[in-house]
């Protein structure tokens, strides 16, 4: 490993750093704007020079790999006459109006300014002012603000795949555009607003909403889809203002996906923030103890084989463990966490998670896609995917709807039996997949949500077991949910015990009027109209479907006003943060559940937080490893028998519209109009 | 004309194409496209090529060509936007670009657009109602030498005159088509005023090679070792060290490496390479396929600029003859395995692409952006292979080495510079053209030699390049004193060096590819403050400005645009002060307006015209 020496201090660093990567080990603090560590090189800001022995003139140190002996100095006059130089430069045509900038005290041109800034400006010359842009309902633009650093470009081009921004014009007439000044159709353009170094882009819902040094942050965990990105949430009073990344390396890097960060205003719209009872048809406030009361004058001990539990996508573990033990105090097995029918089962770890971890596919050479559409169900992984593609290691096939994933891929078809072929060694690609060192495939939830899921699951099985995807040190099976409560409520075995009812039979008994009593706990993808007579208790945070059909409404918290359990798609243990409250009289959902447990005269052996999370542990011992993800052991699962010839699609037909939260969100609604309400439909495309 | 019609006749031309028009729109895209193949990397070519057919780039065809080539629009536009030449808005039938360059507006370019302008009623940068035409200026068209020149739909015309003019105006008029106009008009002149090795060498197509061929690739980089050739662009890297990096680095055997040639002359004030392709085509062919030979390539491009036009059938013709004589393809004068064959590119009005970087970008049809560097072309170059960019010049030269030796070619010339170098002489002297002269000769040789009297100075290396005064005649030619990429530009004594160095400002910050920082701003900035000097606002303060800029643009630029962009007003300020200090009104302040001239209105206002209605230099 080559040496080198930095401001008199030496370093061993690996062949191929660059100078500022060097520094930054050092602790050494190189000024940038174009520079980022996740974006290919530009070298174009010329912020970062320094000097360097032997070299004539200073070398962007982003752009300057390393060599042998070099020696570098980070603090001379010559630096710091260049780096001001140059930050006059950028400041000349900014429009310096950072007393209205959202950007303002979050702002890398601001920042610097305070080091290499001048106190007067020796140019009265006229500044140039670029027209603004369209980016879209979510990005605002202030494109005189921009100091042509491209970061917004290579995110566009390399990360997201939505290559449809770039450079137009040359020297000074260089702008940054979308194509023809349309919206960028990208599930991840929030992003753009995080790289920006200056407030040229800038959150467009949030904007002139909020001062950047008014908002208190708490880091959390993200709830709006299965992968658990981690999330900063930024709140001013009681009101959600806007949500950041955070980094975390293992899941979203330092990405997030725009329902997980601009669904946010849907937190504080419909929101269920008084008990309702219905009262004459009509769902009417009221207090708790009333709520209560009407629901334990309904529930009798007597209807055990007739009441039933079904966990929405938002169910945090406590919550689900509450009711799962309510469940078995009332003597009922009818309980199920899989909303959309999926046909996953309990007790085999190894069956339901992404196994391969979410930054293993990094390592993954062979990919099969099943019945999923990655791009709309975990973007921030999709990135994932086609980072790796773009090394040019990664081959991938679908089985499935044929759309535009932001990388190539073989299309096999839609038909679920070319599973059944490559498992038996018949169709081509089964050579690809054995041929490969670490072979993966991703069922998605339209896999197995399907009258004959079990069987599609065995075949995926079978895919694994006869491609050589399950080894020492590789698991390539993987289950990509779309529901951030699944993983946990299937390691709690929130499923219908002996003689149980799944959804579909708890819906139709309800029909039927075979069902007294049915708890939605935040279950609102199923189908509300067929419920029948059934006496429906709603416990959640939105008026959303279920609410609507249900005859005691209890207001619970949403996933940003609890401290709350959730395990991502890997089997990922994490925890969100309480930033806000539950608005009005809402309570933490687990609450709501003791509560109701002891209305009903079975009252939970658990008060406290901490009770409720020794519980999980004793339930499931893998509640009690936060942060991490254990190699799940293998096994058989899944059934034999022939398969549908249904196309396999994505169960998630709109980004934009997934759950209660999305669907009360303006912001949402805004993109759903601008992008279109189907993006499955959209074509396959052949971006590189 | 009035003026207001011109944007309804744009809007008319931007209108909702017709099915037709939009048939015949897929037509052309499609009939390009299956010339090139849907490769990315032709995007470029494509793109000038289907502007050829329909004189401008549709939306819609940016679309298409986007679709079919399966990469973004964003990019094809982006390329679109950054070509001069490319351009999404009708330009009218016939464009007109008058070369702007100082040498052509000295012999009255600016003239001579005024005029045509005139006679076709119109504005220079508008189109004409019709649709007919639009005239504009554009960067140097390498014509120093028989200027005023101008680009017709892409193709030259020199020696302007009011006749010349006159007569193109009205073939416009009539709307002839360019085939129909006097082949006469396009005659384009050598000027070859003087000759050695290079211009003088006899060589058959093929000599070089067969004397090569016979004693082998090491024998030819041992010749090239001994010769001490020096690149002819500029910079002066020796040849034989960018082959020996070329041929040494790793390479994907089925790929190979590749040779470019630079012929992207757009140095204001050079045009030597435009004749060594006219008369020595040969020879830079030649000269390819040894470099091919030396460090095994199987792909060579020839980058020509875009104002060259004009040569790409009879380059085309070489080429093909070549082909036919076993010089190009595969297994070359028989020799198996040595498989070499030569495309030319087109460039389309980008002076940086002739950085190497940038035209490697170019060449991967992409926008002319120089690269970051590690890794050098040498090992990293287009598409990724290793790639040799040699200049014109370098090139032809090879040839003489591989048949006469590298010793013999090194005892020519100086010790660091060796052999001979080809001028581009234009300006105040009696006789312009193509010189060539021993690396070592003075200035004043080469002033006597064209017949320059009464100079006050030589503009050596174009734009880029260094202002010489009187007292540094005596300097030499070469690497090691002045060296040059082949312009030389002399002004006597009746010219504005003031007007010199902001004609070269203006030109670099049209031509900033606007992708770092200090050139983007700094460029343009340079130009205003040139203008304010021009303008008569000037003062002492504002050359102390410029020369801080100078220094910034020098220091912090990406690449030779940015940080050559000062040179101009450098050497001016040193060596030309008093063309500078004349303009100024004031010497020690920097007023932001004049006040006396301020006050005229009130003047007129209230009648008066005395001393106290006055404010005197002094008293502000």
């Amino acid at each position: 490993m080559p040496k080198l020496t930095i401001d008199g201090r030496e370093i061993e660093v690996e062949a191929g750093t660059t100078i500022i990567q060097a520094a930054e080990l050092l602790g050494i603090e190189i000024p940038r704007f174009c520079y980022h560590e996740r974006l290919a090189i530009a070298g174009n800001c010329r912020m970062c020079l320094v000097e360097v022995e032997k070299m004539p003139k200073p070398v962007a140190s982003c752009a300057m790999p390393i060599n042998e002996g070099m020696v570098v100095k980070t603090n001379t006059p010559t630096v710091k006459n260049a780096r001001q130089g140059v930050m006059e430069f950028l400041l000349l045509n900014h429009p310096l109006d950072c007393p209205i900038c959202d950007q303002g005290g979050e702002c890398d041109l601001q920042d610097q300014a305070m080091a290499y800034g001048k106190d007067h400006s020796r140019c009265d010359e006229q500044k140039r002012a670029v027209d603004k842009k369209n980016f879209g309902p979510l990005i605002e633009t202030a494109m005189t603000r921009c100091i042509q650093c491209t970061r917004c470009v290579r995110f566009a081009n390399e990360i997201a795949g939505a290559p449809e921004l770039g450079a137009l014009g040359r020297g000074e007439h260089m702008e940054i555009t979308t194509y023809l000044n349309q919206a960028l159709d990208s599930e991840l353009s929030g992003n753009l607003i995080d790289l920006c170094p200056v407030g040229a882009l800038t959150n467009k819902p949030a904007s002139f909403t909020y001062r950047s040094w008014e908002l208190k942050s708490t880091e959390s965990v993200d709830a709006m889809d299965a992968l658990g990105s981690a999330i900063r949430i930024d709140t001013r009073g009681n009101q959600v203002i806007r949500i950041l990344p955070r980094v975390n390396d293992d899941v979203n890097e330092e990405w997030l996906s725009d329902r997980s960060r601009f669904a946010c205003d849907g937190l504080s719209l419909q929101r269920l923030d008084k008990p309702y009872v219905r009262r004459d048809g009509k769902l009417a406030a009221t207090t708790w103890s009333d709520a209560l009361s009407v629901l334990a004058a309904k529930v009798k001990s007597s209807m055990t084989g007739r009441m039933a539990f079904i966990a929405g996508d938002h169910s945090d573990a406590e919550t689900l463990v509450a009711a799962k033990d309510l469940a078995a105090a009332m003597g009922t097995t009818h309980l199920d966490c899989r909303q959309d029918g999926a046909a996953l089962e309990a007790g085999l770890r190894a069956s339901y998670l992404f196994n391969s971890t979410i930054a293993g596919i990094e390592h993954a050479d062979a990919l099969l896609i099943v019945g999923s559409n990655p791009r709309i169900e975990a973007a921030v992984f999709n990135a994932r995917v086609r980072k790796r593609w773009l090394t040019g290691k990664l081959k991938v096939a679908v089985i499935g709807p044929k759309v535009d994933l932001t990388y190539k891929y073989e299309w096999l078809g839609d038909n679920p039996s070319i599973l059944a072929d490559i498992a038996a060694g018949t169709h081509p690609f089964a050579a690809t997949l054995k041929a490969a060192a670490n072979p993966a495939l991703i069922l998605g939830q339209g896999a197995v949500a399907r009258t004959d899921g079990s069987a599609v699951l065995g075949l995926a099985r079978k895919v694994a077991d006869t491609t050589g995807m399950v080894k020492d040190g590789w698991n390539g099976f993987n289950v990509l949910h779309t529901a951030a409560s699944r993983v946990g409520a299937l390691d709690l075995g929130f499923v219908p015990g002996t003689g149980g009812k799944n959804v579909a039979e708890i819906v139709a008994a309800a029909g039927k009027g075979e069902l007294d009593v049915l708890f939605l706990l935040g279950a609102d993808e199923i189908d509300i109209s067929g419920l029948g007579s059934t006496f429906v208790v709603y416990i959640g945070s939105h008026g959303d479907f279920g609410a609507h059909r249900a005859d005691v409404v209890l207001p619970g918290a949403a996933y940003t006003e609890k401290n709350a359990t959730f395990v991502n798609t890997e089997g990922r243990v994490q925890r969100t943060r309480l930033a806000t409250f539950p608005p009005g009289e809402a309570k933490e959902d687990w609450k709501v559940v003791a509560a109701v447990a002891e209305a009903l005269g079975k009252a939970l052996p658990y008060t406290t937080l901490s009770q409720v999370r020794e519980r999980l542990s004793a339930v499931n011992p893998v509640f009690a490893q936060i942060d991490m993800v254990a190699p799940a052991s293998w096994g058989t699962f899944g059934q034999d028998g022939s398969v549908l010839p249904q196309p396999l699609t994505s169960t998630i037909k709109t980004f934009y519209a997934v759950d209660p939260i999305s669907r009360s969100s303006k912001t949402m609604a805004q993109c759903q109009a601008a992008f279109g309400e189907d993006q499955c439909q959209r074509k396959t495309g052949t971006h590189g | 004309m009035p003026d207001s019609q011109t944007p309804n006749s744009q809007q008319s031309a931007l209108r909702e194409p017709t099915a037709e028009q939009r048939r015949h729109w897929r037509l052309v895209v499609e009939g390009v496209i299956a010339k090139h193949g849907a490769r990315p990397e032709q995007l470029l070519q494509i793109l000038i090529e289907i502007q050829e057919e329909l004189s401008w780039l549709p939306l819609k065809v940016v679309t298409d060509v986007a679709e079919r080539l399966s990469i973004s629009r964003a990019r094809v536009e982006g390329v679109v936007g950054f070509y001069s030449f490319l351009h999404t808005r009708p330009n009218g039938r016939f464009r007109v670009l008058f070369s702007n360059n100082i040498i052509d507006r000295m012999l009255g370019s600016q003239t001579m657009m005024d005029e045509m302008c005139r006679k076709l009623w119109l504005q220079p940068g508008k189109m004409s109602e019709d649709g007919l035409v639009s005239i504009g200026p554009t960067s140097c068209t390498g014509m120093g030498d028989q200027g005023p020149a101008l680009l017709v739909n892409g193709m030259t015309i020199t020696k302007l005159t009011h006749q010349r003019v006159n007569l193109i105006s009205e073939l416009i008029r009539k709307d002839t088509p360019l085939a129909q106009w006097p082949q006469d008009l396009f005659a384009v002149d050598d000027n070859i005023q003087r000759k050695d090795i290079l211009l003088n060498s006899a060589l058959k197509p093929g000599d070089a090679l067969r004397a090569a061929l016979a004693n082998g690739p090491d024998a030819l980089m041992e010749e090239m070792k001994k010769s001490k050739l020096r690149g002819r662009g500029g910079a002066g890297f020796t040849t034989a060290q960018k082959w020996d990096f070329c041929r040494q680095a790793p390479v994907d055997e089925a790929l190979g490496r590749v040779v470019v040639c630079n012929a992207d002359e757009g140095e204001p004030g050079t045009f030597k390479d435009r004749v060594l392709l006219t008369r020595y085509a040969d020879l830079v062919f030649e000269g390819m396929t040894l470099a091919a030979y030396a460090i095994g390539a199987k792909k060579g491009f020839l980058y020509l600029r875009g104002e060259y036009r004009y040569l790409l059938a009879p380059l085309q013709e070489v080429l093909s003859a070549r082909r036919a004589q076993g010089l190009l393809g595969a297994s070359i004068l028989s020799q198996t395995g040595f498989d070499f064959d030569i495309e030319i590119h087109m460039g389309a009005g980008a002076y940086v692409c002739g950085e190497e970087t940038a035209l490697l970008e170019s060449l991967e049809g992409k926008r002319g952006t120089p690269r970051i560097r590690p890794p050098f072309p040498v090992t990293h170059g287009y598409l990724g292979r290793p790639t040799s960019v040699n200049n014109v010049e370098t090139l032809a030269s090879a040839c003489l080495i591989a048949t006469q030796g590298g010793d013999a070619f090194a005892k020519i010339g100086t010790a660091q510079s060796s052999g001979t170098k080809l001028l581009s002489i234009s300006g105040d002297c009696a006789q312009p053209g193509i010189y060539e002269f021993p690396f070592g000769a003075t200035i004043a040789e080469v002033l006597e030699a064209c017949g320059a009297t009464d100079v006050q100075a030589v503009q050596m290396g174009g734009a880029s390049g260094v202002t010489l005064a009187p007292s540094e005649f005596s300097r030499k030619m070469a690497f090691e004193d002045v060296p040059t990429a082949g312009a030389f530009m002399i002004f006597d004594s009746g010219r504005d060096m003031f007007e010199v160095a902001s004609n070269f400002v203006h030109f670099f910050a049209h031509e900033s590819c606007g992708f770092c920082t200090p050139c983007r701003v700094g460029t343009s900035l340079l130009t205003g403050y040139l203008d304010k000097l021009s303008n008569g606002y000037g003062s002492k303060p504002d050359l102390a400005e410029i020369d801080t800029l100078n220094r910034v643009l020098k220091s912090t630029s990406h690449c030779g645009l940015g940080q050559a962009a000062a040179n101009p007003i450098l050497d001016g300020l040193k060596k030309f002060r008093p063309a500078y200090e004349k303009r100024m009104l004031h010497q020690d302040f920097e007023p932001a307006f004049n006040l006396d001239a301020a006050l005229e209105r009130a003047r007129q206002i209230t009648g008066r015209d005395d001393a106290g209605a006055h404010i005197l230099e002094e008293q502000a």
